[in-house]
């Protein structure tokens, strides 16, 4: 009851005229840069943060919330269209989200990623409100042991990703590892693989890496095979999902939601990871995993819920403890500091209005972006009749722009540039690209938390089997390794295997 | 005849060049001014400089644009600007420790004494040591005991290696002759949920504590600034504690070299005017960070001090460039 009233007062705050606006003025903007690829929400936030001085701290922090959220919502677009993740939590969404598209399945695609990601964000925002307190002390139950563990069990993930050859795929894993070494290494402060460029002191940008390797190869590759394309615009077909594509997805978002939501809790987690893990778990569920990487739905429903719930987890360390898990929530945590207020484990008690407020509006932000996307579905669907040699040279500025804008650096253009040959050369011989990118994020997570566990643990490994937390998650990646080996669930990996030659 | 012709324009251009620096330098500023922030857009460092260019500027009746150019732990802005940019003291960057201290650890294009003009120095951040409030260690006394009891055990988070928390806390271990293992993580947020978690026992870090201090589930034990805080009354600082330090990762605003002293005085005062400024104050207040004026020539001796101090620091923990 308590919370009902609580509750009250914030839809009181959030129905306020000026509230109202800022979120639609922010889930609007943020389905935009969701939409285009490389400008992420951290810069549309970072440029629009000195707009918020001028109003009330609750417009503000409304406004850069429905940027955050909105830029979930809208980053499958171009993954499905044009196979260019709009940002990197969206990358796997490329692999059938694609597909889909290019089977003349666009609109069911984007709308179940619609669906999914408001049932996701639903979720996370009534968890918020119920349990958000508990939810922070499994935060930061977290220490580098169970991190480690974590990771390890996301690399396992690799094995899910795999469309072709498993040797091929675990070199890109090594050259997606080799690269996260590239910077200032943290527990010794020692420079890797900088070849003395103060540039690549901070090591190499994941945005430019994903834009180049995704968006510029696909332009490249597209412009030898424009042909080809005729036939996607040629069978857009039926704008909605299927019963039969419901029946696929109903419970891939509903993992989807679950596994982003408690990722996004923890700091450093977050929504690429939950994006990726939420794609290996419905295809080593599915029973159909032959249908994954060719276009099955709930390959794209799965992780467009988990990276939105992930989204919304991601609010609870930082309103409970004001520890920001992520660069956008700390961008967030700026917002609450230049207007006087303090997130932390007071925020409730001292700025009811403000909690609750941001509370309210995201359940009216979810709304306002379901009827945002939805009509916009059948226009961004005509995107695919746009000629190809208009299309591509404007994603290629926006590309240009986007990663620009995300660090001004214009190196980062350079390495975006370079990236985009060598994709487009792992495309002719059959290198995958998201291995690469799984290995890039998590690889320097798993070095820095084994080393930081081991400085604890003075030298002992034992501290990874007697932590609760951290064995559960080595038994499960053990399991992941070992099933196949199984008789009884050799029949479903032989299956993954046919599809694989 | 030739010779003196050539003489005499070469005096006469360079009267004419002369008298075109004084010119500039009397109507200075008569375009925007850029000023370098090597952090991202709305961290604690960014806003507070947006705040004291906004009062430098209703000073010197120019904008000042701000250019976050983050990144190589706030040394890629004046790096990029001692490379780059005119000395006409349109192109100004804040200057953080790490510029300093970098060239100490690995090989940089800068030469932290000579790629620049220092113009002033501006203000410093508030440092401090907490550990959980349900947790032993009550004072910094108990950690020196139980440390010396276990040499090693005391475990502490900083937001990085080789970061001023990091230098600060070996420092005091070995005034306070104990050993303490220090755990680097990835900035404020990561600590915090370190020590919260239990995973070390202590935190080394600036005020990202500060809404988990005032909660109660945060100890502060000890405070790096000179004074003591007031917001934190009862929390010790160094000196009191008996350990003769100041660690406030300091930092100022500097042009790349060769600006013209005038130009240079021009800018020291505007800022000056701007460090005094109540609605600068106040903006600087919200992040803790009081303001610590030095004028052009005190900040030119307090470099070379900085770079001194923080060469035996390195040494000690092992962090020093070997070559």
């Amino acid at each position: 009851m308590e919370i009902l009233s609580a509750l009250g007062h914030g839809f009181a705050v959030a129905l306020q005229p000026i509230n109202l606006m800022a979120c639609f003025f922010g889930v609007f903007i943020g389905t935009l840069v969701g939409v285009l690829p490389g400008i992420g929400p951290v810069s549309a936030m970072a440029l629009l943060l000195p707009v918020t001085l001028s109003g009330s701290p609750e417009a503000g922090i409304i406004m850069m919330a429905g940027i955050y959220y909105g830029s979930m919502y809208g980053g499958s677009t171009t993954s499905i269209l044009v196979n260019i993740p709009g940002e990197a939590a969206s990358v796997i969404t490329c692999l059938d989200g694609h597909q889909m598209a290019k089977n003349g399945r666009a609109g069911p695609a984007l709308g179940i990623a619609a669906i999914g990601s408001f049932v996701a964000g639903t979720f996370a925002i009534v968890a918020l409100m119920l349990v958000a307190p508990w939810l922070a002390k499994f935060a930061i139950a977290f220490g580098p042991p169970e991190y480690f563990s974590l990771m390890v069990l996301g690399l396992t993930v690799l094995a899910f990703l795999t469309q072709g050859s498993m040797a091929k795929s675990l070199l890109m894993a090594c050259v997606g590892v080799t690269l996260g070494l590239v910077g200032i290494d943290q527990i010794t402060a020692a420079p890797r693989l900088t070849f003395d460029r103060l540039e690549l002191l901070d090591g190499v940008g994941l945005i430019p890496v994903v834009m180049g390797l995704f968006g510029v190869a696909e332009i490249l590759a597209n412009i030898e095979r424009s042909v080809q394309r005729e036939v996607v615009s040629a069978r857009i077909g039926s704008l909605w999902p299927t019963l039969q594509d419901w029946a696929y997805s109903k419970w891939a978002i509903a993992r989807g939601t679950i596994l982003g939501f408690f990722l996004g809790i923890l700091p450093g987690g977050g929504a690429v990871i939950s994006s990726f893990a939420s794609y290996a778990l419905e295809r080593r569920l599915s029973k159909r995993p032959e249908m994954f990487g060719k276009g099955a739905i709930e390959g794209v429903a799965g992780p467009e819920a988990a990276n939105n719930s992930a989204a919304g987890g991601a609010f609870i360390p930082l309103l409970t403890l004001g520890i920001p898990p992520n660069v956008v929530m700390a961008l967030l945590l700026g917002a609450f500091i230049i207007h006087g207020i303090q997130p932390g484990p007071l925020l409730i008690t001292q700025n009811p209005g403000i909690f609750w407020g941001i509370v309210a509006s995201m359940y009216i932000g979810n709304i306002m972006l379901l009827i945002l996307n939805f009509p916009l579905i059948g226009m961004w669907v005509q995107v695919l009749k746009v000629p190809y040699k208009l299309l591509f040279p404007l994603i290629l500025m926006f590309c240009i722009v986007g990663v620009f804008s995300s660090g001004s650096a214009v190196f980062d253009v350079f390495v975006m540039t370079v990236f985009g040959l060598i994709g487009y050369l792992m495309r002719k011989f059959g290198y995958e690209p998201a291995p690469l990118v799984l290995a890039f994020v998590l690889g320097p997570m798993v070095e820095n938390n084994l080393r930081k566990s081991l400085i604890l643990s003075q030298g002992d490994f034992s501290v990874f089997i007697e932590r609760p937390i951290s064995l559960a998650c080595l038994i499960v990646a053990a399991a992941m390794i070992l099933a196949p080996l199984l008789p009884v669930l050799r029949a479903k990996r032989e299956a993954v295997a046919l599809d694989q030659e | 005849m030739r010779i003196r012709n050539i003489v005499t324009s070469t005096l006469a251009a360079a009267v004419v060049a002369a008298t075109a620096t004084m010119a500039a330098a009397q109507s200075y500023p008569t375009k925007p001014i850029t000023m370098i922030v090597p952090w991202p857009a709305g961290g604690s460092t960014d806003v507070a400089m947006r705040a004291i260019a906004e009062g430098a500027s209703k000073i010197l009746g120019q904008p000042i644009v701000v250019d976050n150019k983050a990144g190589a732990s706030g040394t890629l802005g004046p790096a990029t600007m001692a490379a780059t940019a005119k000395p006409d003291g349109y192109t100004v960057a804040q200057m953080p420790i790490t510029v300093m201290r970098l060239p100490l650890m690995q090989k940089v294009s800068w030469d932290a004494e000579k790629s620049f003009t220092y113009i002033i120095h501006l203000t410093g951040y508030t440092f401090g040591i907490t550990a959980k409030a349900d947790g032993q260690f009550k004072t910094w006394q108990d950690v020196v005991t139980y440390a010396k009891a276990n040499p090693g055990k005391v475990t502490y988070a900083t937001p990085g290696s080789g970061t001023s928390l990091h230098i600060g806390m070996e420092q005091i271990a070995e005034a306070a002759g104990i050993k303490l293992t220090q755990v680097p993580f990835k900035g404020g947020a990561e600590t915090n949920a370190a020590v919260l978690g239990g995973h070390t026992m202590l935190q080394a870090d600036s005020t990202a504590w500060k809404p988990l201090v005032d909660a109660g589930q945060l100890r502060l034990l000890a405070i790096w600034t000179a004074d003591r805080s007031k917001i934190w009354k009862d929390t010790p600082t160094l000196k009191e504690l008996g350990y003769p330090f100041v660690f406030d990762s300091p930092f100022g605003l500097a042009g790349p070299k060769g600006i013209d002293p005038k130009i240079v005085q021009i800018l020291h005062d505007a800022f000056k005017k701007s460090l005094e400024d109540p609605a600068t104050i106040a903006a600087l207040e919200r992040y803790d960070m009081v303001p610590r004026y030095m004028n052009t020539a005190d900040y030119n001796t307090f470099v070379k001090q900085v770079i001194e101090q923080e060469t035996a620091a390195l040494s000690k923990i092992g962090l020093l460039k070997k070559d």
